[in-house]
């Protein structure tokens, strides 16, 4: 690796700055719309209440608040549908995750979140992560990914609460609704979990085997559903910034359809094993994509957007090389 | 809509989207310093979580630079714009002449990310553009790499991972 370093290195080529302004402000434009995290901008301190997030929808048909059937996508603009602000993250959050009111660890949890090495969120030690001492201590240490092991860089299965908060570009869901069970479908490593409406009660887990989406229950308060989760494989990451999540975790779901194209989600995550108290995430909006929007040549719904631990391993190569390490 | 579908929200949007779910790109590359170049391909791979792509740049002196790079878009994002995996094969087979935009792997050397594709025409291809006025170094040896010391997050202290 130093021999490919020094052999290569330059001297110093003269440099006008950085991107352009206008480039620059083009970048900040999309970001604006579409909640990425670009750039050296989040100027803002993150919002870390749930709720009081708005509606874009000026879609005033009737509709059934109980149906949550349908392709759902945080990135609207990407079908050519119309924008959706409240389905990013709020401003001031490092790109996207469980976010919201992050509590303290246990010991035990800051233990196991030491064990995790993310390379999402503010870069360990920069002067924007040193400077943002009002985000967690969590979000402010990614490192490069060939330094890292996120278990995502390996393919291995994201786990419930990482799926449902995914919001990069593109990823996107379906809920296929029955009378006792709701089947959710997510493109990103195209996974799914099924949501059991029967009745039945959250198993005794010690009886199963742990799964990385859980077992999950739900029933009907009102119009909103409430979802119980249960029996997790505590390999998984909660979000991409590496916080940990056991086997006794709870996750309660409360989704519900604000608007006709609006689905929304409040998520809490009871862990007492790794955190000091219950934590709400902040909370996170899809948009209703119709049918003939979400489609290639014809072809809709979901892609079969698989993450292929060989395709993996070659980028792998390539993102080792960008460390410095492997093969010149 | 129509300017949700114009070339120009495209442009923008393939610039801009994939930084949200890429693999670490804001850490491991410098792309707040993005640089032009011609290049050769040699092989392209259209594969999650995001396409690479081996090119070949001559530099002065006929020296020809072995590269390695990954694409800032993903598979996902190109087939949705039309980029499928033919048609973006087809246009970046084995040998095509393109002009990249690119940003330097913060460890150096002949390792980047293509942040934009454009065909010997000027039209993008794999659905991107180039952001306007970064320095075109086609020709300099190594391109733009990277100055001063280099302290890459999370390398242990015997320059390996930790």
């Amino acid at each position: 690796m130093d021999g490919m370093v020094q052999s290569t290195r330059q001297p110093a080529t003269t440099w006008p700055g950085t991107v352009t302004r206008a480039a620059t402000a083009s970048t900040l434009l999309i970001g604006a719309l579409l909640g990425a995290p670009l750039g050296q901008a989040q100027p803002a301190a993150p919002t870390p209440t749930p709720g009081g997030i708005g509606n874009s929808d000026s879609d005033t048909r009737a509709y059934d608040k109980r149906d949550l059937s349908g392709l759902w996508a945080r990135s609207p603009e990407l079908y050519g549908e119309a924008p959706c602000p409240e389905c990013r993250e709020p401003v001031g959050w490092p790109g996207y995750g469980f976010f919201g009111d992050i509590p303290a660890r246990t010991e035990e949890g800051q233990r196991r979140m030491d064990l995790n090495k993310p390379a999402r969120g503010l870069e360990l030690g920069s002067a924007e992560a040193n400077a943002r001492t009002d985000l967690d201590s969590g979000l402010r240490r990614a490192i490069l990914p060939a330094f890292g092991n996120d278990p995502e860089m390996r393919c291995e299965p994201l786990g419930l609460a990482r799926l449902i908060t995914f919001a990069g570009p593109g990823a996107a869901m379906e809920l296929i609704q029955q009378q006792d069970r709701i089947l959710q479908t997510f493109e990103w490593t195209w996974d799914f979990r099924e949501i059991w409406m029967d009745g039945r009660a959250s198993p005794n887990v010690e009886d199963y085997l742990p799964r990385f989406n859980g077992y999950s229950v739900a029933h009907w308060e009102g119009d909103t559903l409430v979802v119980t989760s249960v029996g997790f494989d505590d390999r998984q990451w909660i979000d991409q910034h590496g916080y940990p999540l056991s086997s006794e975790a709870v996750l309660e779901e409360r989704w519900d359809r604000p608007s006709p194209n609006r689905l929304r989600v409040q998520l809490t995550l009871t862990d007492p094993l790794l955190y000091t108290r219950p934590w709400q995430a902040s909370t996170k909006v899809w948009s209703l994509i119709p049918k003939e929007s979400m489609a290639i040549a014809g072809w809709s719904g979901i892609l079969e957007d698989r993450c292929v631990p060989s395709d993996e391993s070659m980028f792998n190569q390539v993102r080792d090389r960008a460390a410095g390490l492997g093969e010149e | 809509m129509t300017i949700l579908r114009s070339g120009l929200f495209w442009l923008l949007a393939v610039l801009a989207l994939p930084a949200a779910a890429h693999h670490g790109s804001s850490i491991s590359y410098d792309t707040a310093k993005q640089w032009t170049t011609w290049a050769r391909v040699v092989q392209f791979n259209y594969k999650n979580p995001h396409p690479t792509m081996t090119f070949e740049r001559e530099v002065q002196g006929g020296v020809v630079e072995p590269w390695v790079s990954e694409l800032l878009t993903n598979p996902s994002m190109m087939a949705r714009q039309g980029w499928t995996k033919r048609k973006s094969e087809d246009a970046l087979a084995p040998g095509t002449r393109v002009k990249l935009t690119l940003a330097t792997s913060r460890a150096g050397g002949f390792s980047g990310i293509v942040m934009a594709i454009q065909g010997e025409d000027g039209a993008p291809i794999v659905g991107g553009g180039r952001p306007a006025q970064v320095p075109d170094l086609d020709g300099v040896p190594g391109g733009l790499q990277p100055e001063g010391d280099i302290v890459l997050p999370g390398q242990a202290v015997d320059g390996g991972a930790p």
